[in-house]
């Protein structure tokens, strides 16, 4: 479904991407980890369709997605509705006045009537569970309920890929608690999930793959997140993680954590 | 499979059903526009004094003081002769500055030019070549020197500078940190744009409204930025009073500087016996 | 509306940059009054926000996009008078540091951006809001005052454009500066502001305001303690009046008076003007005034010249390389 093949990208002479070769089937639920700047949040970009490779391919659904294809309104309007980002700031993604509106305005371009929309609406209203807040301004809720308004607002266009940057942080453990299942029961309806994340715990809860980039710019593994999240030296070797990361073996659960948080 | 796992997990049909969807055309090229406008504020802004602090750098006073009196001279001038030295002078100092500047000044300049050629043509084609010659190439001139200014030489010390022209302290922090925030309120805006522009996956009916969301929600944003940085500032101690330090050492570069344009001010006089 | 620089006299500059100083005074001081003193670098953030509204493209019916200036907008929700200082910043730093020109034109853009269309729109907002006391008052208040505020401030510039040919002559009798005469350039710039300008300004700028209304009320300015004295009113007529007064002292009254704009507008040639030597036809010579072109010595212009082709030679090598190097463009989607 998205075949990302030798892209290349840098922004202002300093590259961002090297050479990076990524295949995503439809319903995968993948992981991109990697040290800060190792162009995790640049990738998710280009699948999105903000940025371009400078060399290489990005195809989604068989279709080659390229800054002149996209510059056709109809083809870039299309290819929004099937992937949906939310955005690692919930506040930017945001913008009107409240947060029925806010899931609203997907469908509403779509050119649902009223009727499905306000369907559309209030399923997701339920799904993410923040009912009480539809008349609310979405600017003045916590962190966590922000978080959901966007989830909510590009589930509404009903994508068949959602990704996700950074979606655990500025969470409550609770609440990054009930985004994990919630990204789980996702997955299992027939979304392909993809999430770049640097709660390593939650990894393999959240996808069944990992993909590690490394302060090259460059993917250093691909593999199940079970397998990736064992080879530590890996991990130290990207410097993703330092000499007391570890793991405790639990009743038959391995799990690891560094004690650095 | 999938159905039924699916209504286990609650999700609602219409969400695992997937959406055939033809998108309508709309006119929405205002988003794109706005996305690259503040694109390149903010590529202008973060590039900005990049490699100018080398050895040869004039003292950014006098680069100040001297680009305003070009621009006083260049105003008042009735004589083609002048802007013709100044503008072989500005070619000059050009041409000793880096590729990629040259270009960005170069655009900006020519495309300014161009476009009061357009605006004067047609008082030109009335007769009027007075105002067609001297003003298009004044104004080329005058793009072109400020805009040497702003590229060759580090904000802040531009800022800074303005305290020799006798602006409040203050007047200058507010300079600096508007500038400051420009950038971190582009950034914002740059975002909201996005999330604005792949969401547009449609007719929409409302763009006053989506847009002036974006604005009405960035500026809200900005009160918060403001508490929050009065806060921080009240914390560290600020009580009103700013104050702009400038280490002056007068090298001989700034000699020569002052001396090219000592002999600019000789020529204009010269010029201006008429 | 931003005017650029060469266009004006530089008396007009200097006459429009003195009459703003009493300006910039009065809203420094009764900024630093409303607020204390430590809070005066948030102003910075406004203007950071003025700056950037300038920069959003708004759609227009057709399919095009404009610009709007917001200066109401922002003196409805921060007091006109540190609108004032805002806009003056983000004007400054247009000008100064992004090279858009403007830089001697500084005090004409503020007066008509920073101090018409702001405090203009202000108080027609208010004497409206005050009259229809309802909320509907307000956003009517709003739009009316924007639109207003706008088109004044477009028929401001309109002004100073349009007496530059009138007051700045070279003594041939052709302009120094702009040379469009008031018949001229106030239906260019007025025209456009009433029909298409002051809409989207009053539309896009109204929009913005019932969206902060409704999500976050409380970070409106909420007017001055006291009630707005008559006194204010007379001190900013003052200050309105005075730049024409300065111009005008500078010109006989008589040179204003329907001869002028009879010769402008009649003998065919509305246009421009007909110096006497150019009824033959063009000859290079005739182009330039006399005075203009004062014999360059030989050496002078060969060595004029040779610089000139000199550097013209270095910046083509230069870009040509970099170009070369730059073949992966910027790929932003």
């Amino acid at each position: 479904m998205i075949e990302i093949e030798d892209v290349c990208y840098s922004y202002s002479g300093v590259a961002a991407l090297q050479n990076i070769n990524l295949h995503i089937e439809k319903g995968e639920a993948v992981a991109l980890m990697g040290p800060n700047g190792s162009g995790k949040s640049t990738l998710l970009k280009l699948i999105n369709g903000i940025i371009s490779p400078d060399h290489g391919t990005f195809r989604f659904n068989k279709k080659e997605i390229t800054r002149q294809k996209l510059s056709n309104t109809q083809f870039a309007k299309h290819f929004h509705q099937q992937i949906g980002f939310v955005f690692q700031n919930s506040d930017t993604q945001l913008f009107c006045a409240d947060v029925y509106d806010e899931i609203a305005f997907g469908p509403r371009q779509m050119g649902f009537d009223e009727t499905e929309v306000g369907n559309r609406v209030n399923d997701c209203l339920q799904l993410l569970n923040i009912q009480d807040f539809k008349n609310r301004p979405p600017y003045h809720l916590s962190g966590g309920e922000k978080r959901k308004v966007a989830i909510a607002c590009v589930l509404s266009l009903n994508p068949e890929v959602l990704v996700l940057d950074e979606p655990m942080s500025g969470l409550d453990p609770r609440t990054q608690r009930w985004l994990v299942e919630f990204l789980v029961r996702l997955n299992k309806s027939g979304k392909t999930i993809i999430t770049s994340t640097h709660n390593l715990e939650l990894v393999p809860e959240i996808s069944s793959r990992a993909v590690l980039f490394d302060e090259n710019h460059t993917i250093a593994a691909d593999m199940p997140s079970e397998k990736l999240l064992e080879d530590i030296d890996l991990l130290k070797k990207v410097n993703l993680v330092d000499q007391y990361y570890h793991c405790h073996q639990g009743a038959g659960h391995k799990h690891f954590h560094d004690h650095n948080f | 499979m999938d159905n039924q796992k699916a209504e286990m997990q609650g999700i609602p049909q219409w969400m695992y059903t997937e959406e055939n969807y033809s998108p309508r055309s709309d006119r929405d090229t205002f988003i794109n526009k706005s996305i690259l406008s503040i694109f390149s504020i903010l590529s202008r802004i973060k590039t900005q004094g990049v490699g100018t602090e080398g050895k040869y750098s004039v003292n950014a006073v006098f680069k100040v003081a001297f680009t305003f009196m070009l621009l006083i001279l260049l105003s008042i001038s009735q004589s083609s002769s002048f802007v013709i030295v100044v503008m072989v002078y500005l070619l000059a100092v050009l041409s000793l500055m880096e590729a990629k500047m040259i270009v960005k000044i170069l655009k900006v300049s020519l495309i300014m030019t161009l476009f009061t050629f357009v605006i004067l043509l047609p008082a030109a084609l009335g007769g009027n070549i007075y105002s067609g010659i001297m003003i298009t190439s004044k104004v080329f001139a005058t793009i072109t020197a400020v805009n040497i200014l702003s590229h060759s030489t580090r904000w802040s010390s531009i800022t800074s500078a303005l305290k020799r022209f006798f602006v409040p302290d203050i007047f200058i922090l507010v300079l600096d940190i508007t500038i400051k925030y420009i950038v971190m309120l582009g950034d914002f805006m740059l975002n909201m744009l996005y999330a604005l522009k792949l969401r547009s996956v449609g007719r929409n009916k409302s763009k006053y409204t989506s847009l002036s969301g974006i604005a009405g929600t960035m500026f809200i944003e900005s009160k918060e930025m403001a508490d929050n940085m009065y806060n921080a500032m009240e914390c560290r101690g600020f009580t009103g009073e700013y104050h702009v330090c400038s280490h002056f050492k007068f090298t001989a570069i700034d000699f020569a500087y002052i001396m090219m344009n000592i002999a600019i001010l000789l020529i204009f006089l010269y010029f201006g016996r008429a | 509306m931003h005017i650029p620089d060469n266009y004006l006299s530089p008396s007009t500059c200097a006459v429009m940059f003195a009459a703003m100083v009493p300006v910039w005074t009065i809203a420094v001081n009764k900024v630093k009054a409303e607020m204390e003193n430590v809070k005066v670098p948030m102003l910075g953030i406004c203007a950071a926000f003025s700056f950037l509204l300038m920069m959003f493209n708004v759609p227009l019916p057709g399919g095009t996009t404009g610009h709007a200036v917001g200066g109401t907008l922002i003196a409805i929700l921060i007091g006109p008078f540190a609108a004032c200082i805002s806009v003056t910043v983000a004007l400054l730093i247009q000008a100064l540091l992004f090279g858009d020109g403007g830089i001697l034109a500084f005090g004409a853009n503020c007066f008509n951006m920073a101090f018409v269309l702001p405090f203009l729109g202000y108080y027609i907002y208010k004497f409206i809001k005050d009259s229809v006391h309802s909320e509907k008052g307000e956003y009517i208040g709003m739009a009316v005052g924007s639109y207003v505020g706008i088109n004044a401030a477009a028929l401001c510039t309109a002004i100073e454009f349009g007496i530059q040919p009138l007051l700045f002559k070279t003594a041939a009798g052709q302009p120094l500066y702009s040379p469009y005469p008031l018949s001229m350039s106030i239906p260019a710039m007025t025209l456009p502001h009433l029909l298409v300008a002051g809409v989207l300004e009053a539309v896009f700028t109204a929009a913005i305001f019932v969206f902060i209304k409704k999500v976050s009320p409380g970070t409106i300015y909420q007017g001055a303690k006291q009630k707005t004295k008559a006194v204010y009113g007379l001190i900013i007529a003052l200050i309105c009046l005075t730049p024409i007064g300065l111009l005008a002292a500078g010109t006989a009254w008589g040179e204003w008076g329907t001869d002028e704009i009879k010769n402008v507008v009649s003998g065919g040639n509305a246009l421009g003007f007909v110096p006497e030597g150019m009824a033959n036809g063009f000859e290079f010579e005739a182009l330039m005034p006399d005075y203009a072109v004062r014999g360059l010595p030989d050496i002078a212009a060969y060595i004029l010249s040779a610089i000139a082709g000199a550097a013209i030679l270095i910046i083509l090598f230069k870009v040509i390389g970099s170009l070369k190097k730059d073949k992966i463009g910027e790929n932003i989607g």
